[in-house]
C-alpha cells in the first residue's frame, strides 16, 4: 500500500448546493501534493472531507488505507490539520495550547516534553511562547498553528493555506519547514491559491473549480503540456 | 481518562478568565455589602428607641405610665419640662430623639374617667427608611401594650370574682396538626415555614448552578467557533464523546465553583433576613418527623446532580447553533426560562393545587424536579423522588445521546440557527 490518500468520485453536496462535483485522485507516500484553485472550488471541502470533519455525500476517501467515513478514529491518528481560517484558545499561552495538543499524541510525560519542545522550536516566538495567545498577531498565531500541526510528526499533514497571514521571510521559512518534513517522511496535502508557493512546494498538483478536476501532474509536466511559464498561466488556459 | 483530564483542564482554563473571577468577587462584595447594611438595619430596629416624653398633666396617673414606659427595655425615655409642643420637638430633635410623646392635660382625669384619654406621638423622621418608620410602630406597639395591661387592669378591678383575660377572650383556640399518625400541637403555618426552611435554599442553589452551567457550556462551544478551534479539535485523536463529556464536565466544575462562590455571599444576605425559628415549632417539626434525614439529602444531591447534568447535555445542543460567546447569552434563553418557570409557580403555590395541566406541565420540565423533591422527602414521599429522577436521567440520557450523534456528523460545523429565517417562515 504505497497510497497515503485514496479519493474516489467523491461528491459533497450542502443542500441544493454541489460543492464536489465527482473528484478522483491519490496521494503517494512522503509526497507534497497541492491542490490549486479560485475561493469556492472545493479545496476546502475536498481537505475537511479527508480530515473526517464533513461527511462524505458519495464516493470514497480512505487515508493510508482507513476509510473516513468507517474509520475516521483511526483517520485520525495518522492526520495533523491546519484549517485556513484557525485559531488557538485565547485564554491558554502558546506553550500551554501546545502542550494540551501534544497530550493527545504522546505516550507519557517525557515524550509530551519532546513533542513540545520541537512545536516550540518550529514557531519560534522565543518568549512570546509564555504570553497569552489573545495577545498574539495573525502571523504568530499562525505559525503556533503550524508548529502545533508538524511538532508530531504527523504521517499526513492536510495545510488549508499554510501560509495564509504571514510575511514573505515567514511564508519562505514555513515552505522550507514543509519540505523538510515531507523529506523526513510525512505526507502533506495542500491547497493554496498561491501558485507560485505550489509550485515551489508540490511534487504533483491538482487544479481544482468549481467541485471538479480539472489537471492533475507534477508542475513541470503541467507547464510542458501547456507550454507555459508557470503554475498560474497552466490555470487560467486549464479554465479557458 | 488522560485525553479526558487534559480536555477538562482546556475547558477550565477557557472559561476562568481573570474577568469573570473580578466580576464574581464583585458579586459577592456587593451582596456581602448589602447584606451587612441590611443586618445593620436589623440591629438598628433592636435598638431601643429615643423617646422624649413631655407630661403637661402632671397627675398621679400620668406619673405611673411615665414609669411604666421607663421599665420597658425597648424604649429608653428622656423627660422635657416644656410648655409647648414645638419647643418640646426642638428639645427633641437636639437629643436625637426619635419621638416626642406628649401627655396632655387631662390624660389621667380621661382615664379616671373612662372617656379614651389620649397620647400625642409625634414621630421625627429624617428619612424614609425602613428603620425610621419601624421605629414609630414599634413605639405605637409600646403604647397598645400599655392600653392592653391597663385594661385588663380595669376589668379586673371592676370584676374582681372573673379573669380579666377570659371577659376580653370568651372563645379561644388550641390548635393541633397531624401529619399521618402523628398529632403534635402547634400551627401549621408556622410549622410548614420551619420545615420548609430545611430547604428554602434549594430552588435558589438549582437556579443559580444550572444557570451557570448552561452560560458556561454554550460559551464554551460559542468560543470554540469564535475562535476557530473547534475544527482542529474535531480533527484529533479523541472520540467524540470524551470531547462532549470532557466539555460538560469542565463546564460544570466551573459554574460548581461560581454557584458555590457566588451561594457563600446570597446566604450571607440572606442572612440579614432570616428570622430566628422558635424552639417550639422545632420541636412540633421534629414530633411530626418533618425533618430531612440524611438519606433524604442524599436524594436530594442526586436530584439535584441529575437536574445539572440535564441542563448541561441541553445546553451542549443549543450550544450547537451558538456562532460566538456573545450568542450564546441569547441560546441560554431557553433554560433561564425553564429554570424560572417552576422556580416561581412552585415558590407560591404547593404542586398539589395547581390545575392539571400546569402540573402536567411542570412535571414535563425536569428542572422542576428537585424542588417537588426537596418538599416531597420532607414529608418522606419518595415516590415523586424517584420518578423524578428517573426521567430526569432518561432525558439527560437522550440529550447526551442526541449530542454525541450531532458531534459525529457534520451538523456540528454546519448547524446554523437563524432569527430570519425564523421570521420568514412566520
Amino acid at each position: 500500500m504505497d497510497k497515503a490518500i485514496e479519493v474516489k468520485n467523491l461528491t459533497k453536496n450542502y443542500g441544493k448546493v454541489r460543492a464536489i462535483r465527482g473528484i478522483s485522485f491519490g496521494v503517494d507516500k512522503g509526497e507534497i501534493f497541492g491542490l490549486i484553485g479560485p475561493n469556492g472550488a472545493g479545496k476546502t471541502t475536498a481537505l475537511r472531507i479527508i480530515s473526517t470533519l464533513l461527511q462524505v455525500t458519495s464516493g470514497s476517501v480512505k487515508v493510508f488505507g482507513y476509510d473516513v467515513t468507517r474509520k475516521a478514529n483511526k483517520v485520525r491518528e495518522c492526520i495533523s490539520y491546519l484549517p485556513e481560517e484557525a485559531g488557538a484558545y485565547k485564554n491558554l499561552s502558546g506553550e500551554n495550547y501546545l502542550e494540551f495538543m501534544a497530550e493527545f499524541y504522546s505516550e507519557n510525560n517525557q515524550e509530551k516534553k519532546s513533542v513540545v519542545k520541537r512545536g516550540v522550536e518550529i514557531a519560534q516566538l522565543s518568549e512570546r511562547m509564555k504570553d497569552k495567545v489573545s495577545t498574539y498577531s495573525k502571523g504568530m498565531t499562525r505559525k503556533l498553528l503550524l508548529a502545533r500541526a508538524l511538532m508530531i510528526n504527523p504521517q499526513l499533514a492536510i495545510l488549508d493555506e499554510p501560509t495564509s497571514g504571514l510575511d514573505v521571510i515567514n511564508s519562505q521559512a514555513i515552505r522550507r519547514l514543509i519540505k523538510s518534513f515531507a523529506k523526513n517522511g510525512t505526507t502533506v496535502l495542500l491547497s493554496s491559491h498561491n501558485m507560485l508557493e505550489v509550485e515551489f512546494l508540490c511534487d504533483r498538483v491538482s487544479l481544482i473549480d468549481e467541485g471538479l478536476i480539472l489537471e492533475t501532474g507534477s508542475p513541470q509536466k503541467l507547464k510542458d503540456k501547456y507550454q507555459a511559464q508557470n503554475i498560474e498561466e497552466v490555470f487560467m488556459e486549464v479554465v479557458k | 481518562m488522560n485525553n479526558f483530564y487534559n480536555l477538562v483542564k482546556k475547558e477550565m482554563k477557557e472559561l476562568i478568565t481573570r474577568q469573570m473571577i473580578i466580576s464574581l468577587v464583585f458579586m459577592v462584595v456587593m451582596f456581602g455589602m448589602m447584606g451587612k447594611f441590611i443586618g445593620g438595619v436589623t440591629e438598628e430596629e433592636k435598638k431601643p428607641i429615643e423617646t422624649a416624653i413631655l407630661d403637661l398633666d402632671k397627675t398621679l396617673i400620668s406619673h405611673n405610665f411615665i414609669e411604666n414606659m421607663a421599665q420597658l427595655e425597648n424604649v429608653r425615655i428622656s423627660i422635657i419640662d416644656e410648655d409647648s409642643m414645638e419647643k418640646a420637638i426642638e428639645k427633641t430633635k437636639e437629643r436625637k430623639g426619635k419621638a416626642l410623646l406628649i401627655v396632655p392635660q387631662g390624660f389621667g382625669k380621661d382615664i379616671e374617667e373612662i372617656k379614651g384619654a389620649e397620647l400625642e406621638i409625634y414621630s421625627i423622621v429624617k428619612g424614609l427608611s425602613i428603620g425610621e418608620v419601624v421605629s414609630s410602630g414599634t413605639l405605637g406597639q409600646i403604647i397598645n401594650n400599655i392600653n392592653r395591661e391597663m385594661a385588663l387592669n380595669f376589668i379586673q378591678e371592676t370584676v374582681a370574682d372573673k379573669k380579666a383575660e377570659d371577659i376580653i377572650h370568651p372563645i379561644r383556640t388550641k390548635e393541633f396538626v397531624v401529619v399521618g399518625e402523628k398529632i403534635v400541637p402547634g400551627n401549621p403555618a408556622m410549622i410548614r415555614s420551619v420545615a420548609t426552611s430545611q430547604s428554602v435554599m434549594i430552588p435558589v442553589i438549582l437556579m443559580m448552578v444550572i444557570m451557570y452551567a448552561g452560560i458556561m457550556v454554550i460559551t464554551s462551544m460559542g468560543m470554540e467557533k469564535e475562535n476557530k478551534t473547534l475544527e482542529t479539535l474535531l480533527t484529533l485523536p479523541v472520540k467524540r464523546r470524551s470531547i462532549v463529556a470532557g466539555k460538560m464536565v469542565g463546564a460544570a466544575i466551573v459554574a460548581l465553583i461560581m454557584a458555590g462562590v457566588y451561594m457563600i455571599g446570597f446566604s450571607y444576605y440572606m442572612s440579614s433576613f432570616t428570622s430566628e425559628v422558635t424552639g417550639a415549632a422545632m420541636t412540633a417539626v421534629k414530633e411530626l418527623g418533618l425533618v430531612m434525614t440524611p438519606a433524604s439529602y442524599l436524594l436530594l444531591g442526586a436530584s439535584l446532580f441529575l437536574a445539572i447534568l440535564t441542563a448541561l447535555s441541553l445546553a451542549m445542543i443549543l450550544g450547537l447553533f451558538a456562532q460566538d460567546a456573545r450568542s450564546a447569552q441569547t441560546m441560554n434563553m431557553p433554560i433561564v426560562l425553564l429554570v424560572m418557570f417552576p422556580f416561581f409557580v412552585l415558590m407560591f403555590k404547593d404542586l398539589e393545587n395547581l390545575p392539571l395541566v400546569l402540573k402536567v406541565l411542570l412535571y414535563l420540565i425536569p428542572f422542576s424536579h428537585p424542588t417537588i423533591a426537596a418538599k416531597a422527602l420532607i414529608f418522606h414521599n419518595y415516590l415523586p423522588v424517584i420518578g423524578g429522577m428517573a426521567y430526569m436521567g432518561l432525558f439527560a440520557a437522550t440529550l447526551v445521546y442526541i449530542t454525541v450523534r450531532i458531534f459525529n456528523t457534520d451538523k456540528i460545523l454546519t448547524a446554523r440557527f437563524s432569527f430570519r429565517k425564523v421570521r420568514k417562515r412566520v
